[in-house]
């Protein structure tokens, strides 16, 4: 049974920032990087992917590699303009003040494993 | 968590420092960003996971006491890296599985990350 | 001796020595040894009577820029090589040292101590000087920066474990040390655009300064900021450079460079704000936490900069009690 995005949510207690009512995309596994061409090479469709940084590119870059949603880890603060720009791309952007290792630690504890698991 | 155990756990291979793997870290940290190495990395006894294998990486972590890295992904350092790595004293390992992975791995075996280290005081 | 010191091996202090070392051991060096513990016994001297020829000669084949003049073993006077040029641009090649040197000669007294002979060099910036007997007035040596830097090397050395590590090479430290009586400098100059080498400067300022004897957490803030103040001066500058005072009470770090300038400093100090360009954030750089880190490391913090005129940005970590 695929996890979805209001699972993740609910079980790491996180903050909706952008894409309210898109939390029932499901996840197909996660990602965490903080540099874009990484993700650009490696992240997988569907994948909730983990990052420190919180620009506005971070929103077509998502896009792009079809994520279904963005954890925004740190406490780190959006500006209105990365906010607005996320809900028009449909990429929802969920907030906390645990650091990526720990969120990791969690989403991996409810199942969500990375993209390439069997490397 | 010794870094042996590390290794066990993420089937790792030793680049240097295998006199030391006795080595205890207390919590861990993984990313690529140097200024988020520098900001939020207040302890000595530190794991850090990360993908960036220049130079930078290691004179970066040397700032901040830094111990052992891990490298993500399949990267390997560059003799350079592993040369300044080495004259410090520190410890590197590398492993194949990416960065979400590692992190995952660890956290399931008990090792947490600064914030939670902060906490629990 | 010469003037200025070579590859010299370095070390490291054995990091797991968490004992308490007072700050500025150098110093502490400076004022317990003496001037005769530095100098060299062995001198060459000219006599009042010698002519401008021998001094030329001594000069040329001793590599020095000055003599001692002695008269019947009393200090009278100094020759050095402007004296030398004088007595040439005057036409007079066959003068005699008595009618050419220098008679009111700086000195130092070899029961001095050593702090002394460090203020005199800086404030006068002679290469050497002669060393007298205090009871006698007698010259019994001659001291120059290379020499003191010599004995302080050694004794440091006997005080802390080392391990030699071959790499970390220390003579550019030595060539940029100033002092005044109570105040160490070094110097690091920042290249810009060298990301390769971003954070490499720091790195040797945090040898220095736990080699000084700086407790580890107070070197750990003030290195972990002056890595940000580089990183910064790489990303944005053609170049500048980082100067570490060790004072009193102290370490004083001012971070200059010639570049753009900061438009609005204010803004600069947000977390999260940068104005770096986005391949900067791809090599892991320009987050923002730059300035921010550095306000959370430091007691106190100024940045002086306008746009167009670069930036000096200055810091300090106080040092424990």
């Amino acid at each position: 049974m695929k996890m979805k995005l209001t699972d993740i949510v609910t079980n790491l207690d996180l903050e909706i920032k952008a894409g309210h009512d898109l939390l029932d995309r499901e996840v197909t596994g996660g990602f965490v990087s903080d540099i874009l061409s990484s993700v650009l090479t490696h992240a997988e469709s569907g994948n909730i992917w983990v990052t420190y940084q919180r620009h506005l590119n971070i929103v077509p870059i998502a896009g792009a590699k079809e994520i279904s949603g963005i954890i925004v880890v740190s406490g780190r603060q959006l500006d209105k303009e990365t906010l607005e720009k996320a809900d028009e791309e449909q990429i929802p952007i969920l907030g906390t003040s645990m650091d990526a290792f720990q969120v990791v630690g969690k989403l991996y504890r409810m199942g969500i494993r990375g993209s390439d698991e069997n490397v | 968590m010794r870094i042996k155990e590390v290794i066990e756990i993420l089937k790792g291979k030793v680049i240097c420092g295998k006199d030391s793997l006795n080595t205890e870290v207390k919590m861990a940290c993984g990313c690529d960003l140097m200024s988020h190495v520098l900001a939020f990395i207040k302890h000595d006894n530190t794991l850090l996971l990360t993908g960036l294998t220049t130079s930078q990486a290691i004179y970066i972590a040397d700032a901040v006491n830094i111990k052992a890295i891990c490298f993500v992904r399949g990267k390997q350092p560059v003799e350079e890296t592993i040369a300044l790595a080495k004259e410090r004293g520190m410890i590197l390992i590398a492993v194949d599985i990416p960065m979400y992975e590692a992190c995952g791995r660890l956290y399931q075996r008990g090792l947490v990350g600064c914030s939670e280290y902060e906490h629990k005081g | 001796m010469g003037g200025y010191i070579k590859e010299v091996s370095w070390g490291v202090p054995n990091m797991s020595t968490k004992a308490k070392v007072s700050p500025t051991k150098t110093q502490e060096l400076a004022y317990e040894f003496k001037v005769k513990d530095a100098m060299t016994a062995e001198i060459i001297s000219v006599s009042p009577k010698n002519t401008m020829d021998d001094v030329r000669k001594l000069l040329q084949n001793e590599r020095i820029s000055g003599l001692p003049v002695l008269d019947r073993g009393k200090l009278v006077g100094i020759i050095s090589i402007d004296n030398f040029i004088d007595c040439i641009m005057s036409g007079r090649i066959d003068e005699i040292v008595e009618n050419n040197m220098t008679t009111k000669v700086e000195s130092l007294y070899s029961d001095e101590p050593l702090i002394h002979a460090i203020s005199k060099f800086d404030k006068l910036g002679y290469g050497r000087f002669p060393v007298l007997e205090h009871e006698t007035g007698k010259l019994v040596g001659v001291i120059t920066k290379g020499d003191i830097i010599k004995c302080l090397l050694q004794k440091l050395e006997i005080n802390y474990h080392m391990e030699e590590i071959q790499r970390y090479r220390a003579s550019h430290i030595f060539e940029d040390i100033k002092s005044d009586k109570t105040t160490l400098t070094l110097n690091y100059k920042i290249k810009g655009g060298d990301y390769k080498h971003a954070g490499e400067q720091s790195g040797y300022l945090k040898v220095n300064l736990l080699r000084l004897g700086i407790s580890p957490p107070v070197a750990r803030r003030v290195i972990v900021a002056s890595c940000e103040a580089e990183m910064n001066i790489i990303i944005f500058s053609k170049g500048g450079e980082i100067s570490a005072r060790v004072e009193e009470d102290r370490i004083r770090v001012n971070a200059i460079d010639n570049g753009p300038g900061i438009e609005d400093i204010k803004k600069a100090m947000q977390p999260g704000f940068s104005t770096a360009p986005d391949w900067v954030r791809e090599m892991g750089f320009g987050a923002g936490m730059g300035l921010p880190n550095i306000e959370n490391c430091a007691d106190e913090m100024k940045i002086d900069s306008k746009p167009g005129e670069g930036t000096n940005l200055e810091f300090s970590v106080f040092m424990e009690r």
